[in-house]
């Protein structure tokens, strides 16, 4: 049953994601705003790998799990946007 | 609930796939749609993670009491399993015990018993009137008189007779007291 939480959880960034690629295609400057925050999630994203051990006692998980949240995150914006930009 | 979640993660995944490939993106109100869907489509997701969250807790909680149930039967055999043979071992102690305690015991009344007779024969025999007084016993039971046994067994005859008949007296009373 855990499996299928972490499931659901998964799909619902995956449905996110896709709905920031949605906002995007309203406008340009929505497509902007989304660019932006998408560049800003990657500098986070990259800075998370390099602060792991630090961000892992802050956020008192292991540090394989923190290792695999962000891989998670990645996937999550990659198929999300994937598959709305590829429909 | 089990049902519920399933439907709800399987209308989420509708919901986020099925607008953005099936919809036809001629019609003008096909990005209203998608919008709603992919809104409607995290909203299920959402609620179907929170669903298998409860139900994980809730399955979680049901293994720890089965763990302690279990836990707890395996400690009470045990337990009862140590008592029973605590008594069997207490109850054979008794069983072997129990025949030694009654000899010593009887050994014990009887050395106390043979130990009062010695004290008494060893106290009688020590005393110098003793054989004294086995030689007047011995003058009775041949029917001897009192006269006789004063003048003839304790030399005390003439002016010395009424302290002699003391002396029988005296002796008399002391042994057959103590045989009493």
């Amino acid at each position: 049953m855990k499996a299928m939480y972490l499931v659901n959880y998964f799909v619902a960034g995956c449905i996110a994601s896709s709905l920031l690629g949605w906002i995007a295609s309203l406008h340009p400057m929505a497509m902007r705003a989304i660019a932006f925050l998408l560049a800003a999630v990657a500098v986070a994203w990259v800075m998370c790998w390099l602060l792991d051990f630090s961000l892992s006692q802050t956020l008192k998980i292991s540090v394989p799990q923190l290792q695999a949240l962000l891989v998670s995150v990645l996937a999550v914006l990659l198929i999300g946007l994937g598959v709305f930009l590829c429909t | 609930m089990h049902l519920k979640m399933f439907v709800l993660s399987a209308s989420a995944v509708a919901l986020w796939l099925a607008p953005l490939s099936a919809l036809d993106k001629k019609i003008n109100w096909h990005k209203a749609a998608q919008g709603v869907s992919l809104c409607a489509g995290i909203a299920c997701a959402v609620k179907a993670g929170s669903i298998a969250y409860k139900l994980s807790a809730d399955a979680e909680i049901e293994m720890i009491k089965e763990r302690a149930i279990t836990a707890d039967v395996i400690d009470e055999i045990s337990t009862s399993a140590y008592v029973s043979q605590q008594q069997r071992q207490q109850e054979a102690e008794l069983m072997l015990a129990s025949p030694g305690l009654d000899v010593e015991a009887s050994r014990k009344s009887l050395e106390a018993i043979y130990d009062n007779d010695l004290q008494d024969s060893v106290s009688a025999s020590d005393n110098p009137d003793y054989l004294v007084y086995v030689e007047v016993c011995k003058s009775r039971e041949a029917g001897k008189s009192v006269t006789w046994i004063v003048e003839n067994v304790l030399k005390m005859g003439g002016r010395k007779f009424a302290d002699g008949k003391a002396k029988l007296e005296t002796l008399l009373q002391q042994f057959e007291g103590e045989q009493k």
